[in-house]
C-alpha cells in the first residue's frame, strides 16, 4: 500500500450568512496516497470548491468557518498551523489550479513573472535563476520560450491555462488540487490539457485532487473517485468500483444521465429535481427527496458511511438491508 | 488516445525581450499621440517656468512694484503687460508657476501614499478595518475640502509646507475611495485568489499584485487631482491663506486681477490660461499613462 500524503476527517466547514448556516461540507472524508489522483466528483454547489479551498486555508472567514475535523498532510494537522506557516505550505507543497485560466492571471504582468514569482517566493533564488527555472516551466508545458515576456492576454484559453499549471508546479508540489481544471476550456484543448497534466503528474510523481463534474474526465486520469452531493462524500472507491459498480442512487443518476453513443434513446433519464438548498438541508439522507428507492426511514435517520467491498464506501439503507430494495438498479 | 501535438509553432521572427512594466509602458506611452503631445507641453511648461531664476529676478523683475506702470496694456518690453502695482504679467506667471504646480504636485504625491495606503488596507481587509478607516475619513468628507484647507491652514501658519501638508490632508479622503472602490474590484478577482493559493502575503498581494493593476485606472485621477489642487491653492490664496505677496502665484493673480476684469482683460486672462494649458498637459499625459499602464491596450 502507498503512503498516505493527505487524509482529511470529518471536514465541517459552514458559511454564516445573515440568511442563514450555509452548511458547504458536511463531515467529509477523504484519502489521498502518494502519487495517487483523487476525483471529486458532483454536482454545482456540492461543496467540492470549497472542500478544496478548505484544504488550501483559503475558505474565506467571515463569513466561512472550519468548524470541525481534520486535514493531516503527513502526520501534521495543518489546521492547526498559523497563518504564517500555512502560507509556506501554499503553493510549496500543495498548489491549486483554479477553473478559469481566463481570469487566473495577473493581466498585468507577463507570464514568465508570474511564474519566476512563485519560484522566487519559495526557493531562496535569485532573480536570474527564478526567471530560468520559470522559462524551463514554460517549456515544461510546451509554451516556446520566446513566448515568455508575453502578457496573458496574448496567449489563448488552452495556453493560460498550461501557464497556471506551470505556476502551479513551478515548486514541484506534493498535492496538486485542479478545480474544474478543463470545463472553461473547449474539447480539443480540454483533452490536450488532461493529457498535459496526466504526463506531469506521473513524471513528477505528484498526487492530485481533481475536482470535476465531468465524468469522462474523471474515467481519463483518476485513480480513485468520490461522489459529493449536498456538502457530503456518498459514495467513494477505485475508478472501477464506481465506473463498474456504482452503489448509491445518485451514483447510478449520474451515469445515467450521461448520453450513450451506441444506444438509441428518446430521453436521457436524468435525475429529477434539484440540488438542496445549503442552507435548509433535508433530516435524515441528504438525498431522499430525488431518490427513487426513499423510504420514511430515509427522511429521519443518516444512513451510516460504510465499506461494502474493500475499499468502495457508500451512504445508503439500500445497503444496510433496511430498506425493501435490496439493490439499486444499475444504469444502462 | 491520439497523440495531440503541443508544441506551438514560434510567432514568428520577434523573439520579445525582457522589458519591465514601466519600459513597456513608456513604449506605449511614446506611440499615443496626444500623450506625446501632453508630454511635450508639460515639459515646455516645466522647463520654461521652473529655469526661470536663471533669467529673472526675483527682486526687480517678480515684486518690484512700479506705480507709474500700472495695469498697462501688453506691449513691447512687457509682454503681457503689467498689473495693477505695475509689476511684470509674464515675469510673476514664470515665478509662480513653479510655486503653483510645484505645490500641486507635492501636495498630490503626499496625498497620494497615504491614500493608496489607507485605500489599499481598507479595501482589503474589509470588516472592521475597513469601517475604521472609512468612517474616520468620512468625517474629513462631511467637511469641504476647502473648508478643511482652510481650517488647517489658519491653525498651522500659511507657510509652503503646510500649505501642501493641508492640501494632502483635504485630498486624502477622496484620494483613498478611489484606491479603495478599485482595490475592492480588483480582490474580487480571481488572479488574486490564486496568487494567495500560491503562498503569497498580504503584503506581497496588496503591493505587487492589486496596486500595479489600480494604478492604470487611477493615475489620470490623480493627474487630474493635481489640477484641482493647484486651483485649490488659488482659492486659499484667494482668502490670504495661500501663497503670501508679494510672492506671485496663479490663484492669487487670477483673484487680484478680478476686481479689473472689465477694463483690463490681460490680468486674468494670462495666469488663466497658464492655469488652463497646465492642466491640459497633465490631463492628456494622464490620460495616455492610464492607457500605456495598460497592457491589454497593446496594439
Amino acid at each position: 500500500m502507498q503512503k498516505k500524503l493527505l487524509e482529511i476527517k470529518d471536514l465541517t466547514i459552514k458559511f454564516h450568512t445573515d440568511d442563514g448556516v450555509v452548511e458547504a461540507v458536511n463531515k467529509v472524508s477523504l484519502t489521498v496516497h502518494e502519487g495517487e489522483t483523487l476525483g471529486i466528483v458532483g454536482e454545482t454547489g456540492a461543496g467540492k470548491t470549497t472542500t478544496a479551498l478548505g484544504i488550501m486555508g483559503l475558505v474565506d472567514c467571515p463569513p466561512g468557518r472550519i468548524e470541525g475535523g481534520k486535514i493531516m498532510l503527513d502526520d501534521r494537522d495543518i489546521l492547526q498551523l498559523d497563518e504564517d506557516e500555512f502560507r509556506k505550505l501554499r503553493g510549496k507543497e500543495i498548489s491549486m489550479i483554479f477553473q478559469d485560466p481566463m481570469t487566473a492571471l495577473n493581466p498585468v504582468f507577463t507570464v514568465v513573472d508570474q511564474i519566476a514569482e512563485v519560484i522566487a517566493n519559495h526557493q531562496q533564488l535569485g532573480e536570474k535563476e527564478a526567471e530560468q527555472k520559470a522559462i524551463e516551466m514554460l517549456e515544461l508545458v510546451r509554451i516556446p520560450a520566446e513566448r515568455a515576456y508575453e502578457y496573458p492576454h496574448q496567449f489563448s484559453g488552452g495556453m493560460k491555462q498550461r501557464v497556471v499549471i506551470a505556476i502551479a508546479l513551478a515548486c514541484n508540489p506534493r498535492l496538486l488540487i485542479a478545480d474544474e481544471p478543463t470545463t472553461a476550456l473547449d474539447v480539443t484543448i480540454q483533452a490536450q490539457v488532461l493529457e498535459l497534466m496526466k504526463d506531469l503528474k506521473t513524471r513528477s510523481k505528484t498526487s492530485m485532487i481533481l475536482i470535476t463534474h465531468d465524468l469522462g474526465v474523471v474515467s481519463e486520469i483518476c485513480d480513485q473517485v468520490a461522489i459529493m452531493y449536498a456538502g457530503e462524500i456518498v459514495e467513494s472507491g477505485s475508478l472501477e468500483d464506481i465506473f463498474e459498480n456504482p452503489l448509491h442512487p445518485y451514483t447510478n443518476g449520474l451515469f445515467g444521465s450521461i448520453p450513450d453513443i451506441d444506444k438509441e434513446v428518446e430521453f436521457l433519464s436524468p435525475i429529477e429535481g434539484l440540488v438542496p438548498d445549503p442552507s435548509d438541508l433535508p433530516k435524515g439522507c441528504k438525498f431522499h427527496p430525488r431518490c427513487k428507492y426513499a423510504q420514511h426511514l430515509c427522511s429521519v435517520e443518516e444512513p451510516v458511511f460504510q465499506e461494502y467491498s474493500p475499499g468502495h464506501y457508500a451512504k445508503c439503507f439500500v445497503y444496510e438491508g433496511k430498506l425493501p430494495a435490496k439493490e439499486v438498479k444499475k444504469y444502462e | 488516445m491520439a497523440q495531440i501535438d503541443l508544441t506551438l509553432a514560434p510567432t514568428g521572427k520577434k523573439k520579445s525581450k525582457k522589458r519591465s512594466l514601466w519600459a513597456d509602458a513608456w513604449l506605449r506611452l511614446r506611440k499615443n499621440k496626444s500623450a506625446v503631445a501632453g508630454m511635450i507641453m508639460l515639459a515646455t511648461i516645466l522647463i520654461v517656468i521652473y529655469s526661470s531664476p536663471l533669467y529673472l529676478d526675483y527682486d526687480n523683475d517678480v515684486i518690484k512694484p512700479d506705480l507709474t506702470q500700472t495695469l498697462q496694456f501688453p506691449a513691447k518690453g512687457k509682454l503681457l503687460g503689467t498689473d495693477e502695482l505695475g509689476r511684470d504679467v509674464l515675469a510673476r506667471i514664470l515665478w509662480g508657476g513653479r510655486i503653483s504646480i510645484g505645490i500641486g504636485v507635492l501636495a498630490m504625491m503626499l496625498s497620494s501614499i497615504i491614500g493608496c495606503t489607507l485605500g489599499a488596507i481598507s479595501g482589503y481587509y474589509g470588516g472592521k478595518t475597513d469601517g475604521i478607516i472609512m468612517r474616520s475619513l468620512d468625517v474629513f468628507m462631511a467637511i469641504p475640502s476647502l473648508l478643511l484647507m482652510i481650517t488647517l491652514v489658519s491653525i498651522m501658519k500659511p507657510t509652503i509646507t503646510n500649505l501642501i501638508i493641508a492640501l494632502a490632508i483635504g485630498s486624502v479622503p477622496s484620494v483613498s475611495r478611489m484606491v479603495r472602490a478599485q482595490v475592492l474590484y480588483i480582490k474580487g478577482q480571481e488572479f488574486v485568489e490564486a496568487i494567495r493559493a500560491q503562498g503569497a502575503s498580504d503584503f506581497r498581494i496588496i503591493v505587487m499584485h492589486i496596486l500595479p493593476n489600480a494604478i492604470s485606472p487611477l493615475i489620470s485621477q490623480f493627474v487630474m487631482e493635481i489640477a484641482g489642487l493647484i486651483l485649490a491653492i488659488s482659492g486659499l490664496s484667494f482668502i490670504g491663506l495661500g501663497v503670501q505677496p508679494p510672492d506671485p502665484e496663479w490663484g492669487a493673480m487670477l483673484s487680484s486681477g478680478r476686481e479689473h476684469i472689465r477694463d483690463v482683460w490681460h490680468v486674468t486672462a494670462f495666469p488663466g490660461i497658464a492655469l488652463v494649458l497646465t492642466v491640459v498637459a497633465l490631463t492628456l499625459v494622464g490620460d495616455g499613462l492610464r492607457d500605456a499602464l495598460d497592457p491589454r491596450m497593446k496594439r
